[in-house]
Order: structure tokens, then C-alpha cells, then sequence
């Protein structure tokens, strides 16, 4: 089962279905990286609303495709992390370290575009 | 209606081998058995008399009214304790002696009498029952004075049954009025559209760290919140461990994107977590509660102006 | 006293998903909710990982726990692979050999409320975790 991947505008969407394998996951992190490359996107909306379980695997993907799509040259934005999933990532000692979260998907595209903005202001 | 069933499902049970135990401690032996079961017409004939006369003492000296104000409570409480005094001079001191008492004890402590209450009016009960058994042997005093001490053990081994209810009873409702209090004491307050207030007061444990980032995890979600202001002022004491609390909490609501703020951490509390190595590092600290707020509605994009004409002032002038 | 246990066999990753789905299925007949229900599907998840990046195959066991009145679920993870030589460095975190965060084990077992580990080198490793109802 692929994991759909959206393009709006500049902004790649991604939507994980429930229980997604961990070759599901590995795809979608392939996936990503050429897209991004080859539609010059300025980021990733990753939406994880339908996930019930984020373990250790699962974090270290998603970490994973923030890491690689900063290295081409965008952000990520997880989105959507439900309140029971992040009451026991964090009991497990899971984080999101230095990746950008928002609670749900207008709000992580409205994130990507402020940043953008906020470079491109800094840079004039 | 009493609840029949529920008197009956005490928590309070005792094995053979405590209440052996029980009968050491108080020294009750065969030949106080033996004496006690020639009494047997004594008292039970006198049930009565001692009963209303237990519940007399109790209700002269004001004491337990929400028992005298129940008819049907008093009624069974008559009921249990003449059952008592049939049972005291039977000489079988078992299981179902022990169920009895903690049945009259239970219910002692649903109507809220006092365990200090409850002792004067059994002495009470006891000096009664003393001065009927002397007169009842006028030419053996020793023998009568034997019998009565005989008594008194079970008196004093009913008094440890009684004594041990009501005081794991009130340990009870203690811990359900906490359990209760805990669950009230965690209001996730919106103050506007995206901005919540999460005001913590009191101790902090685990188990409490933990309903509280659970009911603030959902409010963040029911309420769309992409701030929150945590307000510790409350905190009776922030320690390494309750900062560790704070900080899983903070860590989960921004796993959901939701980003908080800590107010109220005293100077004092500072320097002691850096003192203790605490890295608060990635958290956003104020002072006070309103400049954690001005700052949430900053990053909100809120902007808050003094209008020039506010209703107040216009009605002044 | 316990109803019998549910068996799923652990191979692929595809095989995870099933076991923490039927671990989540049962917990919520013997009463968890909220929280405790994803808590519970995490630890299973974790384990069973461990026996997929560790030990190729092996089988996690699902049954319903009593002890005196109090109800739990009771989680045994089996393989019969390498083993671990240092039971107590494994537990550690941030130890890992294989392809994954080294929170497995002993995020499991924060997760959960009991949490037993035999193990053997050479011949598998057995996790026995449960979790009681509040």
C-alpha cells in the first residue's frame, strides 16, 4: 500500500493511512526526496492524523525525511499527531526534535509559506 | 432505603488466623469463655435496655445527627447492636462474630460517628453492664468482678474490630475526595481563539502529571490551540522530578504542534533547577502569567490596543 | 482464570501492524482506553520489531491477565533467534545493534507496567510485559 503523495502549489502532501508498514514508510521517504527535487517544492506536509501508533521506527523515518529534505533544499512539517499518540511517544522518550510541527494541515502549509516568507525578508 | 448490599461488601475481612491473633492480643482464653457464657441470661435478657440506652448516651451528647436524623438507619443500628449483645455472651468469637461487627461499624461510619464518640458511649455500655453483673453475684464479688474482666476482653477485641473499620473507611473517602480533587484541579481554560491557559496548583506526582498532560492533550485538540500558557505559580514544590514532569508535557503538546509557554517560576525555583542540572533550555519561561500571555498573543499575531473610547469613560463623562 | 491466547506469528513488518492491531483489539474487550490503548499497541510494536530486526521469525502471544480481581493484558514475545548476550546493556537506552533507535526494549518496558526478559545466546529471547487496568 503506497502512501499518496499531493502536490498544492509548491507544497508536497503527504497522507499516511492507518497502520502503514515499515516498507510503506521507507517508500514515502524515497518518494519525497526526488520528488522534491524534480518539482522544486518548498516543502513537505507530513499527515499523520490517521496513525493511532508512532513507535521508535516510524519516528526515526519521519526523521529521517525531515533530514533529507532539508538536505534538498525544503521543510517538513509533521501534522496532526493525536493526543493519545503523544501522550505515549513521550512516555516511550520519543521527540520531533528540529522538525516543525503544526496541528493539522492548513496549519502546516500556512507554516511552510510564513517561513518562506520570512526568508525572503531577511534576504532583501 | 439502607443498602443492604453494600454493608454486607465492607472491605474490612479478617482470616481465622488474624482473629486468633486478635484474641491473644486481648488475652481472651477458654476459662474467659467459660465465664463469660454464664452471663449469657444477664445480658441478653437486658438487651434492650442496654441498647436504647447506648443510643440515648449518643444522641444526649449531640453526637452523630446524621444517624438520630434516620429512622431507618437508627432502627438498624438498634437492630446490629442488640445482635451484639445476644452474640458477646455466646462464647463463639468467629468469623461471622467478626462480619457483625464490622457490619455495625460500617455503618457507624456511614453516619459519621466518631471513633472518640463511639468509645464513651460503649464505656458507657460497659460500666452499665459492670454494675449489673456485681449485683447479680452480692456474695461473690470476686467471681462477679472475674466475669466482668472476662467481658471486657471481648469488649476491647470488638473495639479493635470497630476502631480498625472506621478508620480504614475514613482512609477511603480520603482517597476518593483526592482522587476527586485531583480531577478538578487541572482547568484547561481558552482565552481566545487558539490560546489556552493550563493554571496548576498544588503537588505534582506522577499519576497527576499524568491526567494533566492527558486533559490538556485533548483540550489542544478540541480547541484548535497552537499556544498554551502553563501557569506553576501554584506548584507547591518544582523539584527535578516534578521539572521533568513539566517538561514530558511540554514535549507532548508540541508534538502536536502546539507550543508552551511556562509562567510563574519564581527565582528561587530557577536558580535551584540549575542547581540541579534541570535543562529548561528549549522551553519558553516568563516571569508572571501576564507576560507569558503577551507573549502567546504575540506569536498568536494578536495585538492588543487600549481602545480610545472604552464604555467606561464614556458613561463617566 | 485467563481466556486463551491469541498467536500471531512474526516474520515481516506487515506482521507488526497485525500484532499491535490485535493487541489493541483486545485490551479494549478487557476495558483500556484512551491513552492506555495506544500506550499498549506501542509497546507491541516495539517488541515486535525487535523480533523482526533481531531474530528474522518468532510469535507474540496476546491473553488476558487476573490477579485477584484486577485485569490486565498479558504480552509474551518468542524467537528462537541469537539471543542477547548482555541482557542488562540491552535495557540501557540508546543501546542498540541492529537498524533501529536502541528504545525498543527498554521503552517497552517503560510503557508497561511489568516487564520480564529471558534470554539465552543461541537460543531466543522471551519478553513477557503486561499492563493493569487503573
Amino acid at each position: 500500500m503506497a502512501i499518496p503523495i499531493l502536490k498544492q502549489g509548491d507544497v508536497l502532501i503527504a497522507s499516511l493511512q492507518a497502520d502503514p508498514t515499515d516498507n510503506d514508510l521507507i517508500q514515502l521517504r524515497d518518494e519525497l526526496a526526488e520528488r522534491i527535487g524534480r518539482l522544486r517544492s518548498i516543502g513537505v506536509v507530513i499527515d499523520v492524523s490517521a496513525l493511532d501508533v508512532l513507535d521508535s521506527f516510524a519516528t526515526r523515518t519521519l526523521r529521517g525525511i525531515a533530514q533529507t529534505t532539508r538536505l534538498r533544499g525544503a521543510d517538513t512539517v509533521i501534522v496532526g499527531v493525536q493526543p493519545e499518540v503523544a501522550f505515549s511517544m513521550v512516555q516511550l522518550g520519543l521527540t520531533l526534535d528540529g522538525i516543525a510541527t503544526a496541528l493539522d494541515l492548513e496549519e502546516g502549509c500556512a507554516r511552510l509559506r510564513q517561513r518562506v516568507d520570512d526568508e525572503a525578508s531577511r534576504g532583501s | 432505603m439502607l443498602d443492604q448490599q453494600s454493608l454486607r461488601s465492607s472491605q474490612f475481612s479478617l482470616d481465622d488466623a488474624d482473629i486468633e491473633r486478635r484474641k491473644i492480643i486481648v488475652d481472651l482464653a477458654a476459662e474467659d469463655i467459660s465465664r463469660i457464657t454464664t452471663l449469657k441470661g444477664v445480658i441478653a435478657q437486658e438487651g434492650d435496655r442496654y441498647t436504647e440506652d447506648f443510643f440515648r448516651y449518643l444522641r444526649d451528647l449531640g453526637e452523630a445527627p446524621a444517624l438520630f436524623g434516620r429512622r431507618d438507619a437508627l432502627a438498624e443500628a438498634k437492630r446490629r447492636k442488640r445482635e451484639h449483645l445476644t452474640a458477646l455472651t455466646n462464647g463463639v468469637y468467629d468469623q461471622t462474630y467478626v462480619d457483625q461487627r464490622a457490619a455495625l461499624a460500617l455503618l457507624y461510619s456511614r453516619y459519621g460517628l466518631e471513633t472518640r464518640a463511639f468509645l464513651g458511649a460503649f464505656h458507657h455500655l460497659l460500666r452499665a453492664l459492670g454494675g449489673d453483673i456485681m449485683k447479680r453475684f452480692p456474695d461473690d464479688p470476686n467471681g462477679a468482678f472475674q466475669r466482668f474482666m472476662s467481658v471486657k476482653k471481648v469488649a476491647f477485641f470488638d473495639i479493635g474490630i470497630i476502631t480498625d473499620v472506621l478508620t480504614s473507611e475514613r482512609e477511603r473517602t480520603i482517597s476518593q475526595q483526592q482522587e476527586a480533587i485531583r480531577e478538578l484541579s487541572t482547568p484547561v481554560l481558552q482565552v481566545r481563539d487558539g490560546l489556552l491557559i493550563l493554571p496548576i496548583i498544588g503537588m505534582i506526582d506522577s499519576l497527576r502529571a499524568k491526567q494533566l498532560t492527558d486533559s490538556l492533550l485533548r483540550a489542544i485538540r478540541a480547541n484548535r490551540a497552537r499556544m498554551v500558557v502553563m501557569d506553576i505559580t501554584g506548584v507547591a514544590a518544582v523539584d527535578s522530578k516534578v521539572a521533568n514532569h513539566l517538561i514530558q508535557t511540554v514535549a507532548a503538546a508540541r508534538l502536536m504542534g502546539s507550543t508552551v509557554i511556562i509562567t510563574g517560576l519564581s527565582a528561587d525555583v530557577a536558580q535551584a533547577l540549575v542547581a540541579l542540572g534541570v535543562d529548561l533550555g528549549k522551553i519558553t519561561t516568563t516571569a508572571d502569567l501576564q507576560g507569558g500571555l503577551e507573549e502567546a498573543e504575540r506569536l498568536l499575531g494578536y495585538r492588543v490596543v487600549r481602545s480610545a473610547e472604552a464604555p467606561g469613560q464614556r458613561l463617566s463623562a | 482464570m485467563a481466556a486463551d491466547a491469541t498467536h500471531v506469528a512474526i516474520a515481516h513488518d506487515s506482521d507488526i501492524v497485525e500484532a499491535r492491531r490485535k493487541g489493541r483489539e483486545l485490551a479494549q474487550r478487557i476495558g483500556f482506553a484512551g491513552s492506555e490503548l495506544t500506550i499498549i499497541a506501542t509497546a507491541i510494536s516495539e517488541i515486535a520489531r525487535n523480533i523482526v530486526v533481531y531474530a528474522d521469525r518468532g510469535e507474540i502471544s496476546l491473553s488476558e491477565a487476573d490477579n485477584g480481581g484486577r485485569r490486565g493484558i498479558v504480552v509474551v514475545a518468542r524467537d528462537e533467534g541469537p539471543g542477547i548476550p548482555d541482557i542488562e546493556r540491552a535495557m540501557r537506552d540508546g543501546y542498540s545493534t541492529g537498524n533501529s533507535l536502541g528504545l525498543g526494549l527498554p521503552g517497552a518496558r517503560r510503557l508497561m507496567d511489568d516487564f520480564e526478559i529471558m534470554s539465552t545466546v543461541g537460543q531466543g529471547t522471551i519478553v513477557t510485559m503486561r499492563k493493569w487496568k487503573r
